[in-house]
């Protein structure tokens, strides 16, 4: 057994979908327990008052990036047939701040939003309404934007190659600097709620 | 014990941490996940394998594939580009046994290994396999057996109706390829040498794409 086993055809295209939903429900509970389906709390973060998101966002990063050093490195997994999307580094940028935007001003990203909606409330379903403008606008306008979306095209990269490091060097810089935001995150929130309960006495 | 305790003492996310910079300083270690150089196979499959022939494309088949443009395979020639360019199979793309690694097959691809006869195939299969390819096969009797069976099929003199209706269809599948069927008289050795044309241009078939870039790979839908 060797993974991803889709691309070893353990399983079909109408499975997968069945798989897909699995995840995607796992995936959504996992977002609601962590309490990314409340506007307040995901715009916390912006403010600095509430690094909740940070703490869940970095913690997912980091056991999925050891997960994937450790079973490339078992043997476990082919690396090269797991699918990666192309750098377009200037697009890209753009589009992060775009998303950004929408996250602050609608306190939602799009997953959450899904989240927010599928609990009942109601700047959720206004939310994913908006995703959905945003989709059919995009979808109209990209003959005209297509030559940037496609521009300062990079390839498949990735930060060891580009750094110039090996894989368990960048691994290890992602944990550290993991463990460090997380110290820092919870430094600022006492911080934070020190400074409020003084302000309000 | 007191190590324990200490242990007890300490909250979950200290915890978590201390043990993910634990893997993350064990991964610092490793360095590279990739290569390790050796790989586990186990041998006892090979030798099933090997035995059972699973691992083997008849000529005849991968004619019948190539006709019905079939495109769920990567037809690899691994013989010298020289010869590879006097004559290829249609769809083959020409990877010396050298580069076999490098190259930009992938271990989930259905792939073809032919040579000339079948040792150098048998090689390349098993360096592929070592390498963990999943589905590698070679071409029976390689190219030797292409030309024999295919291109130039040979009807004895004293054939059968049976052997005769057979013959009729490897003629029209020879011509396909731009072969030439041949009807053997009486004393065989000398004819199925010297009758033998040399080998045809490359055959002008459309099916599938292009004859030494392999364009025709079926890719799985993917995306995020």
């Amino acid at each position: 057994m060797n993974a991803p086993f889709f691309k070893f055809d353990m399983f079909s295209v109408d499975f997968s979908l069945v798989i897909a939903f699995v995840i995607g429900i796992g995936f959504g509970f996992a977002l609601e327990r962590g309490g990314f389906g409340n506007a307040r709390i995901l715009a916390a973060q912006f403010y600095f008052t509430n690094m909740r998101v940070l703490k869940v966002m970095f913690s997912a990063i980091v056991t999925a990036m050891l997960g994937l050093f450790f079973f490339v490195a078992f043997g476990w997994l082919d690396l090269s047939l797991v699918y990666y999307t192309d750098t377009n580094l200037i697009p890209q940028v753009v589009g992060g701040f775009i998303l950004g935007i929408g996250f602050v001003v609608g306190g939602y990203c799009p997953g959450t939003s899904c989240v927010s909606a599928a609990t009942g409330r109601i700047d959720g379903v206004i939310y994913l309404f908006g995703v959905m403008a945003g989709i059919f606008v995009f979808g109209e306008i990209f003959p005209l934007i297509s030559d940037f979306y496609y521009s300062s095209n990079m390839g498949r990269v990735f930060l060891p190659d580009y750094l110039g490091l090996s894989y368990g060097m960048v691994v290890f810089l992602v944990v550290l600097m993991a463990v460090g935001a997380f110290a820092a995150a919870e430094w600022g929130e006492r911080k934070m709620a020190a400074k409020k309960s003084g302000g309000s006495k | 014990m007191k190590f324990f305790d200490f242990i007890k003492k300490l909250n979950l996310n200290i915890k978590l941490a201390s043990l993910a910079i634990f893997f993350g300083v064990t991964a610092f270690l490793i360095s590279d996940p990739f290569d390790n150089g050796s790989s586990t196979i186990s041998t006892k499959d090979l030798a099933v394998m090997v035995q059972s022939e699973v691992d083997h494309v008849n000529v005849e088949d991968l004619a019948d594939w190539i006709i019905k443009g079939k495109a769920d395979y990567r037809l690899v020639d691994i013989r010298p580009e020289k010869e590879f360019n006097e004559y290829n199979l249609p769809g083959s793309e020409n990877i010396l046994i050298t580069n076999l690694l490098e190259s930009d097959l992938m271990r989930n691809e259905k792939i073809i290994l032919y040579s000339d006869g079948g040792v150098h195939s048998a090689q390349a299969w098993f360096l592929l396999k070592a390498k963990d390819y999943k589905n590698v096969y070679m071409l029976r009797g390689g190219m030797d057996e292409w030309k024999d069976k295919i291109l130039f099929p040979k009807l004895s003199a004293t054939a059968t109706e049976d052997e005769k209706a057979k013959f009729g269809i490897a003629s029209a599948i020879s011509r396909y390829f731009g072969g030439t069927p041949q009807i053997v008289s009486g004393d065989q050795t000398a004819t199925s040498v010297a009758v033998q044309p040399s080998t045809p241009v490359a055959p002008k078939i459309q099916a599938p794409a292009g004859s030494s870039s392999g364009g025709a790979k079926k890719k799985k839908r993917e995306g995020c």
